[in-house]
């Protein structure tokens, strides 16, 4: 038997003239935490969405557990989701909440109640079970939202940007618990966000999607270290990817970038000479060294220090921004001078965007 | 705060009195009991005199000849006791239930059906809805003319429907015959308060977040189990009120009995509010009227606290 608890063959969602998703074909292995990922608008709640069935996918095969869920109504799925405004039943006492799936079904009542107290026990609401959800805080109506979804043992988790209703602590605390949950459960999950950050701490693997279309997927460092496209480079990691326009040097083995100077960067390989590209350097990989030496020298524009880390934008069009651990000396209006590693330097198709 | 300055402030304070009322309205509490007080007076000057009046007429001996005193025979509860041992008492309190109940059941089943058919998303849901105003607007007069008609017994539009359809032999003369009389005055009156019940439970129906929804259908429930555990629940504050409201004005309901039956044939029609008003005004035994009238207010007074109450739990949500 095989191992995909979710596949999704050729999906394609229209409303009216509208095209949401173009052609997502994706599996989903039996125990994997899956971020969808991507600016709003992209498509990844409308392909959430489809999953639990409450909308209907105009094209494809959507397979859930082997079998295809293309025309079965949301109840037959099999499916549990958390939204992202919780969504609790406002007139259930938090014990009646997380009981209802069960009711429905049929499930004696001391049997639904023992449920509900041992699904309390691990998400720690015991105290609550009495409780209305407009009497819980934040977190607490999060976590009956979660507790609600546990009780069933659904085929899958689907997460509708759970946390962005949460205050910032709140939201990193919970993003552990979470993946924790989901660890002790040997569950499958689909998580959506907006938020990378949340999709890379998270995930096992990430779906990075951009109007209706998967970018890229893989695992969140493989997205780090080898984006496909401009796109995801730009969106995974912070702060951003810096772009800078450039073009291959004559002997094939650098970029010049389009900066004063024409500082020239070696990419530790061959290309074709006089290639118009765009470069790509991760705040992260630039490092500060000697001004004098250095092939990339740059004026420094503002200098912010956190303490542990420091941020160095220089004065320059378009902007470089270096992130270094610690402290500068640096100064404004100073130069600073640069040195990256040659496989550091991502280069990008300037017409398709795509990795070259 | 400088301690010097106290008496300045105070002896501003003191000042003219006129000037300090002025003042107060402006930007003080003046400002706040004024809007109180304005609807304060008229809600007692043309509802709570009346009221006590009425109140007070029924426990009173009411002829023409002191018909413009405050001050009467104290007539104890003759009034209420003559009311009860009328012989068509009975027949006023049967028709009555029939009224209300039938008004009310009618009006809520078909409005919360209608509602519940609107609220589903296809072409022209807020359209069609807006065009069933049309019963609110009309006056009550009017609509009963035209259900005078509808419900006609030989040319009526009711019969005509009734028999191609094979649900009658013979014409039903609902406004004539006394085992239908009163049904005719209800129909019309399920007709003229459907509209008002259908847009307060769509109004309710569209508070209730659609997540809700999902997330039950993801629960398991099917349409009616969604129905049963999400709707009628979220609903019970707005379901409270449109009933309280519907018993209120299905009591208050008068245009449509001189316009279809006038209470007859042999007061087989006739409901509390118009016997109350042919009481007083056909008969001029204003004492025996305001003593109905009462007894009506009794009822209207319960309906209010419920719907009191049923509001309340509503803005705790």
């Amino acid at each position: 038997m095989s191992n995909v608890q979710i596949e999704l063959t050729g999906v394609d969602k229209h409303y009216g003239q509208f095209h949401a998703l173009k052609d997502i074909n994706l599996s989903i292995e039996k125990g994997t935490f899956v971020a969808l990922v991507g600016p709003s608008g992209c498509g990844k709640s409308t392909l959430l969405r489809s999953l639990a069935g409450l909308e209907t996918i105009t094209g494809g095969t959507m397979k859930i557990a082997g079998e295809v869920m293309n025309d079965v109504p949301p109840r037959k799925r099999d499916v549990a989701m958390v939204f992202q405004s919780y969504a609790l039943y406002p007139h259930m006492r938090v014990a009646e909440n997380l009981t209802y799936s069960l009711r429905l079904k049929g499930t004696p009542k001391e049997q639904a109640l023992a449920a509900a107290e041992e699904v309390a026990r691990t998400t720690g609401l015991s105290h609550l079970l009495g409780r209305f959800p407009r009497e819980l805080s934040g977190g607490q109506r999060q976590r009956v939202a979660m507790g609600r979804a546990i009780i069933r043992h659904p085929k899958a988790f689907l997460f509708d940007e759970p946390l962005s209703n949460l205050d910032a602590a709140l939201r990193v605390h919970m993003r552990k618990e979470i993946r924790a949950l989901h660890d002790r459960l040997g569950a499958t999950s689909v998580y959506v966000t907006h938020d990378q950050v949340e999709a890379m701490t998270m995930a096992d693997r990430v779906v990075v999607m951009r109007d209706g279309v998967i970018e890229q997927e893989g695992a969140p460092l493989e997205l780090y270290d080898k984006p496909a496209s401009r796109f995801v480079a730009g969106f995974i990691g912070s702060p951003a990817m810096n772009f800078v326009p450039a073009m291959i040097s004559e002997d094939g083995q650098a970029v010049l970038l389009d900066l004063p100077d024409a500082p020239r960067l070696p990419i530790g390989r061959a290309l074709e000479p006089g290639r118009r590209v765009s470069a790509g350097l991760r705040p992260e990989h630039l490092t500060v060294t000697n001004a004098e030496t250095a092939a990339l020298r740059l004026p420094v524009g503002v200098v912010e220090s956190t303490g542990s880390m420091t941020y160095i934008s220089s004065g320059t069009d378009p902007e470089i921004t270096v992130v270094i651990h610690g402290r500068s000396p640096l100064s404004a209006g100073e130069v600073m001078g640069l040195t990256i590693a040659p496989e550091n330097v991502h280069l990008f198709d300037v017409e398709s965007e795509r990795v070259i | 705060m400088d301690i010097s300055e106290a008496p300045a402030v105070n002896s501003r304070r003191r000042g003219n009195p006129v000037s300090r009322i002025l003042s107060s309205i402006r930007d003080g509490n003046g400002f706040d009991i004024l809007l109180v007080a304005a609807p304060l007076v008229f809600l007692v000057l043309l509802a709570g005199l009346p009221l006590i009046y009425n109140v007070l007429m029924s426990f009173q001996q009411v002829d023409m000849f002191t018909l413009g005193a405050w001050i009467r025979p104290f007539a104890g509860f003759d009034n209420y006791i003559s009311v009860i041992s009328q012989p068509e008492f009975p027949l006023v309190v049967r028709n009555t239930i029939i009224f209300v109940v039938g008004s009310m059941a009618g009006q809520f089943v078909l409005g919360f059906a209608l509602a519940l058919f609107f609220a589903q998303n296809f072409p022209g849901a807020a359209t069609i809805r807006g065009l069933f105003l049309v019963s609110w607007v009309m006056p009550g007069l009017v609509v009963g003319a035209i259900w005078s008609w509808i419900l006609a017994g030989d040319f009526g539009v009711l019969n005509a429907i009734l028999r191609s359809l094979g649900l009658i032999e013979a014409a039903i003369f609902w406004k004539s015959d006394p085992n239908f009389s009163i049904w005719a005055v209800t129909i019309a009156n399920i007709w003229l308060g459907l509209a008002f019940n259908m847009l307060l439970l769509s109004v309710g129906l569209a508070a209730i977040p659609k997540e809700l929804y999902e997330a039950a259908a993801l629960d398991g429930a099917n349409a009616w189990k969604r129905f049963l555990t999400i709707t009628l629940p979220m609903m019970r504050p707005t379901i409270g009120a449109v009933l309280s409201l519907g018993l209120i004005g299905t009591l208050q309901q008068f245009d449509l009995f001189p316009a279809i039956t006038e209470g007859g044939p042999a007061n087989s029609s006739t409901v509390a509010q118009y016997w109350a008003w042919q009481m007083s005004f056909t008969l001029y035994d204003f004492a025996r009227g305001a003593t109905i009238s009462v007894m009506m207010f009794v009822l209207v007074l319960f309906a209010s606290i419920l719907y009191v109450r049923s509001t309340r739990s509503e803005v705790r949500g």
